[in-house]
């Protein structure tokens, strides 16, 4: 499955520079990838086999028609058509790894509870890169399970400071 | 004895001459009455009574036979009821061996039967004693882990709808100063 979620990201990318969309198509696919994360009843819905490709891909429509790029939208019907849909999140994190890694840099997809403002973004882009050893590109992902701080992962490094850990390590301190 | 008589009389007649003629024979006559007499004397005690004596004997022998036959299936009777008894006595003695084994065997079986009746009620029991130490174990563990959670749970809840803007910028930059020491 792995090869094939490269396969697939590495045609979107080079697609999307081709076109000159790469950043983007990168980060609407990424938006995407988050909505699918979120919401259950979406993905669901967009992977289930009884229901027609039509009604997906006007769903498709409906959702992101008006707001990403021909490109992305194409790209996603393009996906769900294959009957993909359950993939599309990896496919979308494997573009923006490869849109950064065309950069030279990696992504720190960073979780918090509120949106964060662009001067905390670059700080926290300088504190990730000296803490990583890596020249890192932030994409921030609004999560109101992390409850407060903030979740930083890059490639396989985590780093929790969210109130969600601690409330876990509660949760293990209560059950132990 | 008649013959004797009648000669008798004859000499005596002969002696006396009287009237006794009138009832004696002539001489000739008696004469010839004794030796037909003793003719017939003769026939019978020559072939006569032999062969009344042989039927005799032959009869005395077969009721000897008969009488030894009897005795000899009376013994036989005797010998035969004596096997009886015997049979019976032994089938009577049998007959009480495989009675006394019967209950023998219903007793040991009785008393089996109870040992493994009580054996089980005690396994039953000690696995139910088990099995309630158990559930109580569990119910005690989930009861505390669902405690616990629903605890957790509300205590995340009502901090993230406590926490105000300020204190998740407060949040962030502890975590940043966190990330910039390292």
């Amino acid at each position: 499955m792995q090869d094939r979620i490269t396969g697939y990201a590495n045609g979107i990318f080079e697609l999307a520079r081709a076109e000159g969309e790469l950043e983007r198509v990168e980060s609407e696919l990424f938006t995407v990838a988050q909505a699918l994360d979120d919401s259950p009843e979406l993905r669901s819905t967009l992977t289930d086999p009884q229901l027609p490709l039509e009604k997906k891909q006007a769903l498709i429509d409906d959702l992101i028609g008006g707001r990403a790029s021909s490109l992305s939208v194409d790209l996603v019907q393009l996906i769900v058509s294959q009957g993909r849909a359950s993939e599309l999140p990896d496919i979308a994190r494997a573009v923006v790894e490869a849109a950064a890694a065309s950069r030279n840099k990696a992504v720190a997809e960073v979780r918090s509870a509120v949106p964060l403002d662009e001067e905390t973004i670059e700080r926290l882009a300088v504190a990730l890169g000296r803490a990583t050893g890596k020249s890192v590109e932030v994409k921030v992902v609004v999560d109101e399970s992390v409850i407060g701080g903030i979740v930083a992962r890059v490639g396989d490094i985590v780093i929790d400071g969210s109130l969600a850990r601690r409330v876990d390590s509660l949760r293990q301190a209560v059950e132990g | 004895m008649q013959f004797l008589i009648a000669t008798i009389l004859y000499a005596e007649h002969e002696e006396s001459g009287s009237n006794v003629s009138l009832v004696l024979p002539e001489r000739a006559e008696l004469i010839a009455g004794i030796l037909a007499f003793a003719i017939v004397f003769f026939f019978v005690w020559k072939w006569a009574l032999p062969t009344l004596n042989q039927t005799l004997e032959t009869r005395q022998q077969a009721v000897s036979g008969q009488l030894a036959d009897a005795e000899k299936a009376k013994v036989e009777a005797e010998s035969l009821l004596s096997d009886y008894q015997a049979q019976l006595a032994d089938a009577k003695s049998e007959g009480n061996r495989i009675l006394e084994d019967a209950r023998a065997t219903a007793e040991q079986m009785k008393t089996d039967l109870l040992s493994k009746a009580k054996g089980e009620a005690d396994h039953i029991r000690s696995k139910a004693r088990d099995d309630a130490s158990a559930e109580k174990s569990r119910a005690l563990s989930d009861a505390r882990t669902q405690v616990g959670d629903i605890s957790v749970d509300l205590a995340g809840k009502i901090v993230g709808e406590v926490l105000d803007p300020e204190a998740h910028q407060a949040l962030i930059e502890r975590y940043l100063a966190d990330l910039e020491s390292l």
